[in-house]
């Protein structure tokens, strides 16, 4: 997936409320920055991967709140 | 403008007193003077626990333009926030939901747990930053509001100023406590609600006295006279009536709807109605109970929210669904019969030449009592 093309899903996904939906692409928007090594930009979307895994109740929120924790943007929760 | 009452007329026996005057049924800086003292500072009923039974469910309340939340804790507690987020004030929930996971304003989506601990804060040290020195999770935690669930219904003490729930009720739950026993719902026909075009205070008023009966509910009180009630009243606690001749329905089979269990004799044929102050009407019987909360709208009108429970769940006693949906039309013959009553009170207290009236000594004990009660709260919210 191109990120043409990761836009637009995001953007439906949005549309439909899809929040797992949301959780996997921000997921992938933010794999996606990694490998070009943009650190902020991929704690962007780890960011809203997290909160909407948080806000549903999907197990990757713990996962994703670890991630950013151990970049020191986020403080590590229990779950 | 706010006309500052003297409400000693109030305050004394109700051989000689008078009732509220005027302007705490008409006057709207009296309305919201009453919505702090009486209200806000004691347990007021703003729902109940069956409008969110299951683990995550939480429903937004107005009560008196305070935006709260109701929640259902995965402990199963039921909690009340102020549903207003801590960052930019936003409202949180707008509509019943089932929350998964966690509350997200949808504002700038800082997330709270269902017991209203602040979890996360997206961006608030930039993009991508999550935490920031300065902002404090464990300080930032949702207002919880002080709440009770008693008989399923949500009593809130807003300000915080009131003693707490079992000691300012203690005598009313030791005197009804053999109805201390689960109590289920009785499902879509068991729930109704009423809009009047009323004060609040005259619910209660009417509700907790038996002198209308013979008048307003001619039907009633073929079998249930005015000679076999009795008045129910407790300085500065609760009033309202009871029956010595509490009658079963029954279907076409001469079914009756099973009891609460454990009761002694006395509720065979008895039955009471109690006024829960400031807000909350309730009534038991061998094989059902009720609640109802008042909500008041402004000082012209209330919504009554009226629940019926039963000593079996709709899910195990289908059988009875007819009986309970029955009884629950009975009832609502009742209240309906009382509107034009609350109502008319509501027309006449815009006579402006009323002196807020006179007491039957015996009959209207119940009434005077929250009267006196109302009087009481206003009295130390003026004196501080």
């Amino acid at each position: 997936m191109n990120r043409d093309e990761l836009n637009r899903a995001l953007l439906g996904a949005h549309a439909r409320e899809e929040q797992i939906e949301l959780v996997r692409l921000y997921t992938l928007a933010a794999e996606e920055r990694e490998r070009a090594r943009d650190t902020d930009a991929a704690c962007f979307y780890l960011t809203h991967a997290f909160v909407f895994a948080l806000e549903c109740g999907a197990p990757e929120a713990i996962e994703l709140n670890q991630r950013l924790a151990d970049l020191g943007r986020i403080h590590r929760l229990a779950f | 403008m706010n006309k500052i009452s003297r409400l000693s007329s109030v305050l004394t026996k109700v051989n000689t007193a008078n009732g509220l005057p005027n302007e705490h049924y008409v006057d709207p800086d009296t309305f919201i003077e009453e919505k702090h003292t009486v209200l806000f500072a004691n347990w007021s009923g703003i729902g109940f626990g069956k409008d969110i039974p299951e683990v995550g469910d939480a429903k937004p309340v107005d009560f008196l333009g305070m935006p709260l939340l109701l929640v259902r804790d995965r402990d199963g507690e039921i909690g009340v926030f102020q549903n207003t987020c801590r960052h930019r004030g936003m409202i949180l929930v707008s509509k019943p939901q089932k929350i998964r996971g966690a509350i997200r304003c949808p504002y700038h989506s800082w997330c709270y747990s269902l017991k209203g601990e602040l979890r996360a804060t997206p961006h608030v040290g930039g993009p991508g930053q999550n935490k920031h020195d300065d902002v404090n999770l464990s300080d930032l935690s949702l207002v919880r509001i002080r709440s009770f669930v008693w008989r399923d219904v949500i009593f809130v003490n807003v300000d915080g100023s009131a003693g707490a729930f079992e000691e300012v009720h203690c005598e009313l739950m030791e005197r009804w406590k053999e109805f201390d026993v689960p109590i289920f719902h009785g499902g879509e026909t068991s729930g109704f609600k009423l809009d009047v075009k009323s004060n609040w205070k005259l619910a209660v008023e009417n509700y907790c006295e038996s002198y209308h009966l013979p008048w307003v509910h001619p039907g009633l009180n073929s079998y249930s006279r005015l000679e076999d009630h009795y008045n129910i009243e407790v300085r500065d606690q609760y009033s309202g009536q009871g029956t010595l001749v509490y009658r079963q329905l029954t279907d076409h089979d001469g079914e009756t709807l099973p009891d609460f269990a454990g009761l002694s004799d006395k509720w065979e044929e008895g039955a009471e109605y109690i006024a829960v102050y400031p807000n909350v009407l309730l009534g038991v019987q061998r094989d059902h109970s009720f609640a109802i909360v008042l909500e008041p709208v402004n000082q012209e009108n209330t919504v009554e929210h009226i629940e019926l429970y039963y000593a079996t769940s709709e899910k195990d006693t289908p059988e009875y669904d007819g009986l309970r949906a029955s009884n629950a039309q009975q009832w609502k013959t009742v209240f309906e019969e009382d509107v034009f009553v609350v109502e008319g009170m509501q027309k006449g207290r815009h006579g402006e030449l009323f002196d807020g009236g006179r007491f039957s000594p015996v009959m209207d004990g119940p009434t005077h009592n929250f009267h006196h009660w109302v009087a009481t709260q206003i009295e130390i919210g003026r004196t501080g």
